[in-house]
């Protein structure tokens, strides 16, 4: 099974994970679907690849060696924002996954994933469906109804989600199919897969009040 | 006063003469104001007009007199004492008016000019009151007067017990007796009326107090005194001969039982009990109305004069002694007031005494009436004064109980706060065993079976499987830490996710079917650990699809029941497989694996309040769960 650009090329990956039999793992699976794979154990070494070239896809581990993921998912996705980003986590808990998704990524891969299912995940998101879990979903709505006390985890602004994509939430963490939630809601099944990264863009701490504080700061814009 | 001089000696010499010495200092000086200020608001009348040489016929008798004059008490307004004299009139060509002013006269007065009589102060009802010292003024038709000298006479009527009194009479220019006349105007006639009227007011605010305040007679006293008070004021007095009711005659006299009232109110006022053998206060005052009305006048004033009067002063000493022991009790504003206003009240009084017993040379001034008005003043401050102290206590009432409000609700929030914190320390503990009890469970047995299988040199699925097993485990007791806010169909959600990863491998198909959109009905009191009981049933089904029974597909269906007690829910997973032999004891007869899954099965049902039904057979197996309309609280089912 090969999986090819539109060019024809094969679609690169650049894989970060500093455990190397997991490494290996996920090497193996993504290389048998026809990727192209680099991978790097550190943060300083992601660096260098991707200043090497561009990936098409990024799939990166959150506790490195010398430093955090989230570093490498902020640079990653304000350099280059054409790159797919998934972060690789060991549970798929919401800590580690919010925290990613806020700062650009667009869904994750469990380390212990089929080979299978790990291939079908990147084709996926290469075709722009990011993924989406139950819990994840239920950990995003759980935060669009609370409003009193500040509730435990990450931090997350749900206030520019729609009732739509609520809904869309919702379905997803009752365990529902995306045809499921097209029926219930009266939508066409192809348009769920869209709500759902624009549920990622939103949810992405913005990038537009980071960079006029970063303006501010270098004196480019004085308020 | 020797009483309690004896009692506070006992008590504290020295404090007793530090608090009541000042008082008495005080009201010395007070005597001594209110005898300058008498002289000073004299009034002084224009002595180039006097006229006081006349010659006084009476009882037939004619002498010469120079007025002023006293003359004989009289009961009979026949035959009045005739003062005759002359003045000396010159025409100024400007036709300049000419009056006569009486400064002071008791009772009435007749003036006859060149003899046309002019006026007659009998038809002025305030004249008639002797203790009002009311002045009369009269014009004298230019044509009655004579360029030289002119007759003017004064028929003095005087009903007694009084002695009649004639002061100096002026004869001159309107314009130059005018000032004199409206000075005594303003002074006897007019003041007395303005304090009549806010006696008439305070009257209706006691009055009105009393009626709210039931409990306080103090005011219903004093209420009762003001309004004899202005009785008296307003009441016309009777001029003799015409005759007036009794009741009037008797109402006008009633001095004795307002003072007595006075006296009442200002002991209720200070808080003390009226004691019994105060009723003799009323006694003389009673006596003067009795005879009033049994008898008509003169008597009334003739008692008034005998019994009133002297009780008014005895009253006003009372009051004088009660002010100085509050004074002495209290130390307050309330009773300095109350004291100085008596003190004030009992100068006048003696100096009208004086005037009348003609002890002091004088002009027969009463001046016992006007101050009157400084003890009603006394009053309303005292009343303001204890009615602004009580909105002062209700504020500071108020300000306490706030206080104590705050006090309670801090303990409260403090306990409240333990309460919690035990609350929480107990849940967590319940929580972290509950947890022991599930990673026990599950991932502790499943990292036992890894390790026994790696240190049997076992390779692939079987390790595989286990840990594979074990991180689903993790997963779920992470999952189930969640706070699902009672919606099962969140827990469930995930269960899907990790079912379909599980069964994707094996080939097997998830068929997921809810039945309505909400899918399960919400349960508040759904717990974490309700949460893993449930997964881990429906994870013991799918597993014994994948491994015993062979299936293809695996079907979940949920859906919520009523049977008219409340919605439930059930879920069921059906498999496709070869089923497996239930014993005759509906237990799983043989694999000894399969049964010890299915008795976990029923005990994890058990403790949720959950009914497990299980039926196998050729075309498949189905476990059907269905789940209590309420979770049980405790875990306590635990066998």
């Amino acid at each position: 099974m090969t999986d090819q650009g539109e060019t024809g090329e094969a679609i690169t990956i650049l894989l970060v994970e500093d455990d190397a039999p997991t490494c290996w793992r996920l090497q193996d699976a993504l290389v048998k679907a026809g990727y192209e794979v680099r991978t790097a154990g550190t943060l300083g070494e992601a660096r260098i690849a991707l200043a090497a070239g561009t990936p098409r896809v990024l799939l990166t581990d959150l506790r490195l060696p010398d430093g955090h993921g989230v570093e490498l998912i902020r640079e990653t996705r304000r350099r280059f924002p054409d790159t797919e980003i998934m972060v690789i986590s060991a549970l798929g808990d919401e800590e580690s996954v919010i925290s990613a998704i806020t700062v650009g990524a667009t869904g994750y891969l469990l380390k212990d994933a089929f080979p299978t299912d790990i291939a079908t995940t990147v084709r996926d998101l290469v075709a722009g469906h990011s993924p989406i879990s139950a819990s994840i979903a239920r950990f995003i709505v759980r935060r669009t109804q609370n409003s009193a006390e500040p509730p435990p985890g990450p931090a997350l602004n749900t206030a520019k989600l729609t009732p739509r994509e609520i809904d869309i939430l919702w379905g997803i963490a009752k365990g529902f199919s995306y045809a499921e939630i097209a029926g219930h809601l009266g939508l066409s099944r192809q348009t769920v897969p869209g709500h759902i990264k624009n549920i990622y863009r939103k949810l992405e701490v913005h990038t537009r009040s980071e960079a006029v504080f970063e303006a501010v700061q270098q004196g480019l814009i004085k308020l | 006063m020797s009483e309690i001089a004896a009692k506070a000696e006992i008590i504290r010499p020295r404090l007793w003469l530090a608090r009541i010495v000042p008082y008495l200092l005080l009201q010395v000086l007070i005597v001594f104001a209110v005898l300058l200020g008498l002289d000073l608001l004299e009034p002084r009348d224009p002595d180039n007009f006097a006229v006081s040489e006349f010659s006084l016929r009476e009882a037939g008798i004619t002498r010469p007199v120079t007025l002023p004059q006293f003359t004989a008490s009289r009961y009979s307004l026949a035959d009045p004492p005739l003062y005759s004299g002359q003045f000396e009139f010159k025409a100024d060509g400007a036709g300049t008016t000419w009056s006569v002013f009486l400064p002071r006269f008791s009772n009435g007065v007749e003036v006859a000019i060149n003899g046309v009589t002019i006026l007659d102060s009998r038809r002025d009802p305030t004249a008639n009151r002797p203790d009002r010292n009311t002045p009369e003024i009269a014009m004298i038709p230019a044509s009655l007067l004579r360029e030289g000298g002119n007759d003017i006479s004064v028929r003095l009527f005087v009903w007694g017990p009084l002695r009649g009194f004639l002061d100096t009479v002026y004869v001159g220019p309107d314009a130059a007796l005018r000032a004199a006349y409206e000075t005594r105007k303003l002074l006897f006639v007019t003041l007395p009326v303005v304090f009549s009227a806010w006696q008439s007011i305070l009257a209706v605010i006691l009055a009105i107090m009393w009626l709210m305040r039931r409990h306080e007679p103090v005011y219903g006293v004093l209420a009762a005194a003001m309004v004899l008070g202005v009785v008296q004021a307003f009441l016309t007095p009777p001029v003799p001969p015409a005759a007036s009711s009794r009741l009037a005659t008797v109402l006008l006299s009633s001095a004795p039982i307002e003072s007595a009232l006075i006296v009442a109110s200002a002991v209720l006022f200070l808080g003390w009990r009226w004691p019994r053998y105060g009723v003799l206060l009323f006694v003389p005052g009673i006596i003067v109305i009795a005879g009033g009305l049994i008898a008509g006048p003169p008597l009334p004033r003739i008692l008034f004069m005998l019994l009133g009067i002297p009780t008014v002063g005895f009253c006003l000493v009372l009051m004088a002694g009660i002010a100085a022991y509050a004074v002495f009790r209290r130390q307050d504003v309330v009773s300095i007031a109350l004291g100085s206003a008596a003190t004030i009240v009992l100068t006048c009084w003696a100096h009208d005494m004086l005037s009348v017993f003609e002890i002091m040379p004088n002009e027969r001034t009463f001046v016992s009436r006007l101050s009157y008005s400084a003890l009603l003043i006394a009053i309303g401050a005292g009343l303001t004064w204890r009615f602004a102290r009580a909105l002062n206590q209700v504020d500071s009432f108020a300000g306490q109980l706030v206080a104590r409000v705050r006090e309670a609700e801090d303990r409260l929030k403090a306990s409240f706060a333990r309460e919690e914190a035990r609350a929480r320390a107990a849940a967590l503990a319940n929580e972290r065993t509950r947890l022991m009890r599930d990673l026990h469970d599950g991932l502790g047995g499943q990292l036992i079976s890894i390790v026994a299988l790696s240190e049997r040199g076992q390779e692939g699925t079987s390790i595989t499987d286990a840990a594979r097993a074990a991180l689903k485990d993790l997963r779920l007791v992470i999952d189930s830490m969640d706070d699902i806010g009672g919606d099962l169909m969140l827990a469930l959600g995930s269960w899907r996710e990790r079912a379909a990863m599980q069964l994707r491998p094996h080939d097997i198909a998830l068929h997921w079917h809810v039945t309505t959109p909400q899918g399960l009905p919400l349960h508040p009191e759904l717990r974490p650990w309700h949460v893993i009981q449930i997964v881990r049933i429906l994870d013991e089904a799918v597993t014994n699809a994948v491994k015993h029974a062979a299936a293809r597909h695996v079907t979940v269906t949920i859906e919520t029941r009523n049977d008219g007690e409340g919605p439930y829910g059930v879920i069921s997973v059906a498999d496709d497989g070869s089923g497996f032999a239930l014993g005759d004891d509906g237990e799983a007869a043989g694999a000894s694996q399969t049964a010890r899954g299915l008795r976990n099965m029923r005990s994890r049902a058990r403790r949720c309040g959950a009914i497990l039904e299980l039926c196998t057979g050729e075309t498949g197996t189905r476990v059907r769960l269905q789940l209590p309309q309420v979770f049980p609280d405790s875990d306590a089912t635990v066998s």
